[in-house]
């Protein structure tokens, strides 16, 4: 990746470093909205949605019904009427089998729905991702994006899968028990009530406490982990520095406060089990007592009593379900919103009427201007024609534009103004996959993927074949690289490609560039890990490669653009010298003195 | 694992009051029941006083329970104390160990184990453990004891109902045992695809530029499309595995009820039993079945904490192979900031490829020593051993004239300062990244930082991913002249820095420096010409080694390398 561009957008960057770390509860901007939003990836699934609702009914319905059944079983026992308890119980059995299979229904379509909404909403939002413009994924900070794709889609997954379908049952749940108790008695269903009341209350207050030390955990938590990562990845410095000693005081030291902060936090979350205890026991004394005071007045029968026994645990089981669901809600509601606002950034333009293949490669940059910040120019009015078939180096410091240059002639860029035209048609006329088609790069920091080296030489096209493959490999001297592991051209790479050295990955790079057959080849800093007398036999296959095509060369060392057709030697945005090597050794120039310091003291 | 245990031990007091507080709160929880049967048989349904509902023996025995629950609820409270301290200090201690552990790693062993698996055993492996710990402490002895003590309080209250639980017992225990069975192996297949998807979506972030410039945004989302759908299909597997648990359970326990309620029928008809008693069944029943739900969810949370265990395990049965070893004596009269290769021979122990074979070197005290040669020739590891970053396979590595085994390595990495070859900088501002090496002034990166917004203390994001990878060199550089060593060593630490930059930091480095025992790995004759001698390695060997003028002369290598990069311009 471009150095200056990346240094850029950090500078404007620094400090909004995503959400990364989801507190336990978060608050969504606009809730309603997203919520509507993320609820329409439901309508395709609708009949799932359906049959997911008859589900939840029938539970519940047989949820409900059972302690009715349950207390009428009671009541003829206390009746001593034992002739009318089998059918009944018969009738319990068929109720909890229905029970059962509801609940396995529910099981079974609430997974699969949630499953295929998320694979919709993933696959949109990765295809989001990949056709962003490059100015966005530059300024915005890559472990946020990624945190969206797996920690806030994740989040959004479970409560689809799970805490949707317990929502409803929930809700459901609630209203049966208050009808049903409310239908055998008013003032009992009351006093159920208080106690209600009474644990809602207390899981406000405890949620409130739990919330603060949660949030903190979760703070020290990321912090950690940070330093974790940091410190484990860059443990060859913190060895070569003599940095353990202070390392681990610093790990100690988190790591203490996040226990201390921890135990707090489990504590307060633990004793809502045993508070929740208690309070429901409370219930069932005052229903008990007070239903043998209404059951000495013969107001009602003993087996009402056990019956609101299980439905007061019935009605309290869902409040708590649902102020723990609310939290969850709001979380994946947040994470919806971040997932959408990515979904709303603007694609990447890849339009253009010409859709023709390049033939030629002639570029040609007409007073080209360009700032990545408004108001701080980076190019100033660039002018440059390159005949088709021949290679053109830039050099200059770090800073100086370079990258820059090849950032405009493959649109990861838009110009401010002035044109940039390939076989004399302006670029933003070609379309971008066929100017990129055309184009062949290596970048400095050698991206290779986590698969086969055979898959990532092809990458430009799968269906080359071997024989071509093999070809390329040999010009960019990776065939012996590749010779060197264990199998050969289908050995799969590490994801940061760890079992090779970096020399090695940036040979592998340009055999990928070299498959691709481009009409203009651009090589940023493409040979800088690797040794000279490689680099000259990379050279040499190249010119029979890039014959009649046209290669742009970015590079510190000169040796590596001295065979150059032109040299552009570039100070801040500016072209100041032009010509070929020979011509601006003569000229005596800023080129000159480049190629002086690089060989300073050798010839004497 | 025994390294596991050993830091359980000093929590085992605190760990056996967690479970002493759990038997209480279920003990409890187990006797509640009764009272209830005694609240509904004697109190309302009078049934010792001749069918007379008694007001009074229900609100004694009801303010009498609640007391009692309330003193279970403090108990269980209690027991989530004492878990939580033990689980949390014993999880820090665990992960205290491992990252001392790791750290001290050498860095063979380091690759070993892979910087990310390293990670994740840090971070969460513990986690896991720590939950296990803590699962055993409190879970384990709750749904122990409510099985225990529920079925003793049931078949107390009579035996006949003691079919029942024996017939639900086996039912249970299958869809237990296939549920676990089942969806175990699974895990695995879910982290493993959860894994390859987050890595899609990590690398195309990262190598954006090479997807649109490769125009392969269609074939990526492909590629993403397939592990997509198969961590859905795995997980829809997993959940519908899972959903099995409950509801099968809820039926057989449902079941369950049916059967003590006829059995309770039957025996209340001949009059053994009295009605609430059958009531208290059903509770018991429930609790019963509860806790071998929970043991069920139990079962998941200890395969999972005993892998995680393993690998903890691991990481602190490691011993790290870099040791000062103090049966070598240090030897007398060597002259300080010498180096010297003595028969040094050396394979990576991960592919037991030979990368050194027989190296013989001595290098000079203020001597500059350049090292050039084609990629993968073994220059890195090389110097690496010098500061006892790896051991030598075979042969010895001397400083000062003593062996290296012989040092404190942290007395010898304070005398040698390697400058790598990748530039790694911390998440602090410049100034501190400079300052690990010794706090003071800075030298060539001066210009650059004097650019950025805040100077010198100018955070560094992300670990240096906000700066160029010149900027970055710039700022390793710094750090490691103003350690002030006497052994300096840069691993073609020079490669992203502009000519007139480089030219300057070796002007200075002759200049500034000139006692201090140089080590420099490069790429371009420039930069190695004016050292004292030029070590040319070949294929793990050393080919050549001499001055400029002496290999120009004598090697066809080091004149093959020169010709590469300056060819007719020499002579011009």
């Amino acid at each position: 990746m471009s150095g200056s561009i990346q240094s850029r957008a950090a500078q404007q960057g620094f400090g909004r470093r995503g959400p990364g770390l989801g507190a336990p509860t978060e608050k969504p901007k606009d809730g309603r909205q997203t919520l509507r939003r993320l609820l329409a990836y439901f309508r395709p699934e609708l009949n799932y949605v359906i049959y997911l609702a008859l589900s939840v009914v029938l539970g519940v319905a047989a949820g409900v019904i059972a302690p009715r059944l349950l207390s009428s079983a009671v009541d003829d026992l206390v009746a001593r009427d034992f002739q009318a308890i089998p059918p009944i119980l018969g009738m319990m059995l068929c109720v909890y089998i229905l029970n059962g299979v509801a609940t396995l229904l529910q099981g079974f379509l609430s997974a699969r729905l949630g499953q295929r909404v998320i694979y919709r909403l993933r696959a949109e939002l990765f295809g989001k991702v990949i056709s962003l413009p490059i100015p966005y994924l530059d300024n915005h900070s890559h472990g946020d994006l990624m945190s969206r794709m797996t920690n806030d889609a994740e989040n959004v997954s479970n409560v689809i899968s799970s805490s949707l379908s317990s929502l409803f049952s929930g809700v459901l749940m609630l209203v049966g028990t208050v009808v049903m108790m409310f239908s055998y008695s008013v003032p009992l269903t009351l006093l159920t009530c208080v106690t209600v009341l009474l644990s809602v209350l207390v899981t406000r207050v405890m949620s409130v406490l739990m919330r603060r030390y949660y949030l903190k955990r979760q703070v020290l938590l990321g912090q950690l982990n940070g330093i974790v990562e940091e410190k484990v990845s860059a443990a060859k410095t913190v060895t070569a520095y003599n940095l353990q000693d202070s390392t681990i005081r610093d790990f100690a030291e988190t790591s203490d406060a996040l226990t201390k902060t921890g135990i707090i936090a489990d504590v307060i979350g633990n004793a809502m089990g045993p508070l929740m205890n208690m309070i429901n026991n409370f219930s069932f004394v005052i229903v008990a007592a007070f239903g043998a005071w209404f059951a000495l007045r013969g107001m009602i029968s003993v087996g009402v009593i056990s019956a609101f026994i299980i439905y007061s645990k019935q009605f309290s089981r869902p409040i708590n379900e649902l102020a723990q669901l609310y939290g969850q809600i709001q979380t994946a509601v947040a994470g919806a919103e971040r997932i959408f606002s990515i979904l709303d950034a603007e694609s990447e333009d890849k339009s253009g009427d010409s859709v023709l293949p390049i033939d030629e490669g002639i570029i040609e940059f007409k007073h080209v201007n360009f700032s990545y910040v408004p108001g701080k120019r980076v190019i100033h009015d660039f002018n440059l024609k390159v005949e088709a078939g021949k290679k053109i180096a830039l050099v200059g410091s770090t800073g100086s534009g370079k990258t820059t240059i090849v950032n405009l002639l493959i649109r990861f860029y838009e110009l401010d103004s002035g044109t940039i035209t390939v076989d004399g048609v302006d670029i933003r006329n070609i379309s971008c996959d066929v100017l990129r088609d055309a184009a062949g790069i290596v970048l400095q920091d050698s991206v290779l993927f986590t698969d086969t080296v055979r898959n990532n030489l092809k990458y430009a096209d799968r269906s080359i074949s071997d024989k071509k493959m093999i070809e390329a490999a040999e010009s960019a001297n990776c065939d012996k690289v590749v010779a060197a592991l264990p199998d050969g051209y289908d050995t799969v790479l590490t994801a940061a490609g760890a079992n090779l050295s970096q020399g090695q990955r940036q040979l592998l790079t340009i055999g990928r560039a070299f498959l691709s057959y481009p009409k203009i080849l651009i090589l940023d800093e493409a040979t800088s890990s690797v040794d000279t007398r490689t680099e000259k036999q990379i050279q040499n296959a190249m010119v029979k490669l890039m014959k009649d095509r046209t290669s742009l060369i970015i590079a510190h060392r000169l040796s590596t653009i001295r065979d150059a057709d032109e040299i552009v030697v570039m100070e801040q945005g500016h072209i100041i010298e032009t010509g070929t090597h020979e011509e601006l050794l003569k000229k005596k120039g800023d080129y000159y003195r480049l190629y002086m310091t690089q060989f300073a003291g050798q010839e004497t | 694992m025994k390294s596991l245990l050993k830091h359980l031990k000093k929590y085992w007091f605190l760990a056996l009051l967690a479970s002493g507080f759990m038997v209480a709160e279920v003990y409890v929880d187990l006797y509640q029941p009764r009272m209830m049967q005694r609240i509904v048989d004697e109190g309302i349904l009078g049934i010792s006083s001749g069918g007379v509902s008694n007001l009074d023996l229900v609100i004694s025995t009801g303010v009498r329970m609640l007391l009692i629950v309330i003193l279970g609820g403090l108990c269980g409270i209690g027991s989530a104390l004492f878990t939580n301290i033990t689980g949390q200090n014993y999880g820090n201690d665990i992960r205290k160990a491992c990252f001392e552990r790791v750290m001290h790693l050498s860095f063979e062993q380091t690759d070993r184990f892979s910087t990310g698996s390293l990670i994740t055993r840090i971070t969460n492996d513990v986690t896991q453990l720590q939950q296990l710990v803590m699962q055993v402490i409190r879970g384990f002895v709750r749904c122990l004891m409510f099985f225990i003590g529920g079925t003793a309080a049931l078949l107390s209250l009579d035996l006949s109902f003691g079919v029942i639980v024996a017939c639900a017992f086996p039912l249970i225990l299958i869809d237990i045992i296939f549920v676990v069975w089942r969806t175990n192996p699974l895990f695995t297949v879910l982290q493993e695809s959860l894994d390859r998807l987050n890595s899609i979506i990590q690398e195309n972030v990262a190598g954006i530029r090479v997807v649109k410039a490769f125009v392969q945004e269609k074939r990526e989302a492909e590629r993403f499309g397939e592990a997509n759908r198969h961590l859905v299909d795995t997980q829809f597997t997993v959940q519908v595995m899972l959903s099995f648990l409950r509801p099968v359970m809820n039926i057989v326990l449902n079941i369950a009820v049916v059967g003590i309620l006829y059995v309770g029928s039957v025996q209340v008809k001949q009059g053994d039993v009295a009605p609430g008693m059958v009531m208290a069944a059903i509770t018991y029943i429930s609790q019963i079945l509860n806790g071998m739900m929970m043991l069920a969810m139990i079962f998941q949370t200890l395969s999972r904490g005993m892998a995680s265990a393993r690998r903890l395990g691991e990481v602190l049965d490691t011993e790290s192979s870099i040791v000062h070893d103090e049966t070598l004596s240090p030897a007398a009269g060597g002259t300080a900031g010498t180096v010297s290769f003595r028969g040094v021979r050396f394979a990576y122990a991960a592919n037991g490829k030979t990368v050194l074979h027989h190296i013989d070197l001595d290098i000079a005290a203020g001597e500059t020593l350049a090292i050039i040669g084609a990629t993968g020739c073994g220059k890195t590891t090389l110097v690496s051993l010098i500061p006892r970053f790896y051991d030598a396979a075979a042969g010895r590595v001397l400083v000062d004239g003593t062996d290296v085994r012989a040092w404190d390595p942290a007395a010898l990495r304070e005398k040698v300062t390697v400058c790598l070859q990748k530039s790694e900088l911390f998440s602090t501002t410049i100034r501190d990244n400079i300052a690990i090496g010794r706090p003071g002034a800075s030298q060539q990166a001066d210009g650059f930082i004097r650019q950025q917004p805040q100077g010198y203390d100018t955070p560094v994001a992300e670990r240096g991913m906000s700066l160029s990878g010149g900027q970055r060199q710039r700022i390793a550089i710094a750090r490691a002249l103003l350690k002030r060593s006497e052994i300096l060593i840069f691993d073609d630490s020079t490669s992203a820095l502009d000519l007139k930059t480089e030219a300057k930091l070796y002007e200075a480095l002759s200049r500034d420096y000139a006692d201090v025992t140089k080590i420099i790995i490069a790429q371009r004759i420039a930069s190695v010409q004016n050292a004292d001698r030029i070590v040319v390695l070949d294929g793990g060997t050393i080919a050549a080694c001499g001055s400029h003028r002496e290999l120009m002369a004598s090697s066809p290598i080091y004149r093959d390398i020169y010709d590469s990069q300056l060819r007719e311009e020499a002579t011009a």
